[in-house]
């Protein structure tokens, strides 16, 4: 599918792209990885001629690039970018459709094609295609960002970081997305990314590159296996050396002693809690501290009772940990829940603690960084 | 007789000369301050020496410079229009330079990535996204050759300065008054017109992404 042959790119005397030779194949995703300045956006860029390299030749589908149009390629090319780029005087569904309406399809056609895009990524067409970007969350602006890059459905799409401005809760479910449509579509991905996790998450091949050249171009489980240099294992950080993270617990990360209080008491005792230690939700213990649920705001007010015990209250669902659960298996059940935290309870169903996003962000900072010495 | 009676028709005519010196001049000064707005911002480095230069024309006298265009052309209205619309230009091309080259690098990119030559991002995004700017500087020329017209009549050439003029000559205050109202209201009503037709094009929601 893309195949570079013998590629130099210099800016003065700096050599940015060092005699690169590679192939990726079709329907694959290739993720480009290393540190800054390694070169793996100009070699994403050189791709569709967003940058010209001195010498050596890139084929894409057996045809040298340097002999096409740049602008006919880029229009058979997606292009997704970091900046997310959405042109802000064009509502979303233009946005969608720019690709298309240069390539001259039929109105209806680039409507059929809006619409259902939008419906993959879970954006009804009725309800964000005639609002503008700067109307949709950064999370919401990208996944237009990603549609549109495929719009005129091109075999091949290139992305430059492009969930590397989000938040990581957003990230993640983009990550999640993207693989999805990958799966699907069965397009040709290159990814730039400086992050190892989302590397391995969304690879069929990982290509480490340092100083303009290939390290190790290899899946993420050889890569993980064996990994060709020093530095790609510092990339790696602990997953390569036998993940001591996962053998975490859910208790070493979790508050102890989270505010509860027993089904007995008195509602508006309940609602004068929250507000005095300033939480939206209150952990709910049976008669014999076992775990009852969790009631919130805006469960009381839905109830819309003022006197009686928060027993009567419905209590709404909650993910719930053990504390012998790995720490990974709890971040999870945070991350792919909506609740704001995990419920961490003992052996015997009474509540050891939480895990909120504060702990996992200690936790993920621990095994970047060590242990917070 | 009063006021009214005796110089009536003489305003309404005075007010539709000096609206056509304002429109003419003002209409044929965007069109080459666009131009040359657009083509300066393609490139950056001629622009850098030739805005100062245009900047420094900019502050000859409007009285010095239609005085010696009419040595050259005479009593004609072309020349009263010339030399506004030369006047007109300048705020207008400062605002097209500034307002294409603060379109966000990164939407210059992805209009380039998503396929579209370098005359279709001009018109598709880039200019879309520099005429809030722009408009301002239409604004901006319009309310100064309102005022800059009332020179036409120096020359003979009619419009409201006649009025002031044989005002101040003759030590008339409401002939000077009758041409400077006019004058004021046309500046402010042209204003506007013109903010009004700057929130028609800038839609809703473009505004807080350009902040």
């Amino acid at each position: 599918m893309i195949r570079f042959e013998q590629v130099t790119k210099k800016y003065g005397d700096s050599v940015i792209l060092d005699n690169l030779s590679f192939e990726i194949k079709e329907g694959e995703f290739a993720v480009l990885i290393g540190p800054s300045g390694c070169g793996k956006t100009t070699t994403l860029k050189s791709i569709n001629r967003l940058i010209e390299p001195d010498t050596g030749h890139i084929y894409v589908n057996g045809k040298d690039i340097s002999q096409t149009d740049p602008v006919q390629l880029r229009r058979q090319t997606g292009y997704v970018i970091q900046q997310i780029g959405l042109f802000p005087n064009m509502t979303v569904a233009q946005n969608i459709g720019v690709v298309p309406k240069r390539l001259k399809y039929p109105k209806e056609k680039i409507l059929d094609i809006t619409r259902s895009l939008m419906d993959m990524v879970g954006m009804s067409y009725e309800e964000y295609g005639h609002k503008y970007p700067s109307e949709l969350s950064g999370g919401q602006q990208q996944r237009i960002g990603v549609l549109r890059a495929l719009a005129a459905s091109p075999p091949l799409v290139l992305m430059d970081e492009p969930f590397g401005a989000l938040d990581p809760m957003t990230r993640n479910s983009l990550q999640d997305e993207i693989s999805r449509l990958h799966k699907k579509l069965n397009k040709t991905f290159v990814f730039v990314t400086h992050d190892m996790d989302e590397a391995l998450k969304l690879a069929d091949k990982i290509i480490f590159m340092e100083n303009g050249k290939i390290v190790q171009m290899a899946t993420p489980e050889e890569m993980l296996e064996n990994p060709a240099s020093d530095l790609i294992r510092t990339f790696m950080g602990k997953r390569a050396e036998g993940s001591p993270a996962s053998a975490l617990t859910a208790a070493d990360f979790m508050r102890p002693d989270p505010v509860s209080v027993y089904k007995s008491r008195g509602i508006r005792e309940c609602t004068e809690i929250m507000a005095r230690r300033q939480i939206d939700s209150l952990l709910i213990k049976n008669d014999d501290d076992t775990y009852a649920g969790v009631v919130t705001v805006g469960g009381i007010k839905k109830a819309s009772k003022s006197t009686g015990t928060i027993g009567e209250v419905p209590v709404s669902e909650n993910a719930v940990s053990y504390v012998s659960e790995s720490a990974m298996e709890s971040f999870d059940k945070l991350l792919n829940t909506n609740s704001s935290y995990v419920v961490v309870l003992h052996e015997d169903d009474t509540i050891a603690g939480i895990v909120t996003k504060t702990s996992m962000a200690k936790a993920m900072a621990d095994a970047l960084w060590g242990d917070g010495q | 007789m009063s006021f009214w009676e005796l110089y009536g028709n003489k305003l309404l005519v005075a007010v539709g000369v000096h609206f056509l010196y304002v429109f003419a001049s003002v209409a044929s000064g965007f069109v080459v301050a666009l131009t040359l707005g657009i083509l300066l911002s393609r490139v950056p480095g001629i622009a850098k020496v030739a805005l100062p230069l245009i900047s420094v024309f900019q502050t000859i006298p409007g009285v010095v410079f239609i005085g010696i265009l009419f040595l050259y052309m005479g009593m004609v209205p072309a020349t009263a229009i010339i030399a506004l619309a030369i006047y007109a230009v300048f705020p207008i091309l400062k605002n097209t330079y500034a307002g294409l080259l603060s379109v966000d690098s990164s939407l210059l990119e992805a209009a380039r990535g998503c396929g579209m030559s370098k005359i279709q991002s001009l018109f598709e995004v880039e200019l879309p996204l520099a005429m809030p700017s722009i408009i301002g500087g239409l604004r901006m020329s319009t309310v100064y050759t309102v005022s800059w017209a009332v020179l036409a009549s120096m020359i003979g050439l009619g419009g409201l300065g006649e009025f002031i003029y044989i005002g101040i000559a003759t030590n008339n205050n409401a002939l000077i008054v009758a041409g400077a109202i006019p004058a004021g209201i046309m500046a402010i009503s042209l204003s506007l017109a013109i903010d009004f037709v700057k929130r028609r094009i800038t839609r809703q929601g473009r505004e807080v992404s350009l902040k």
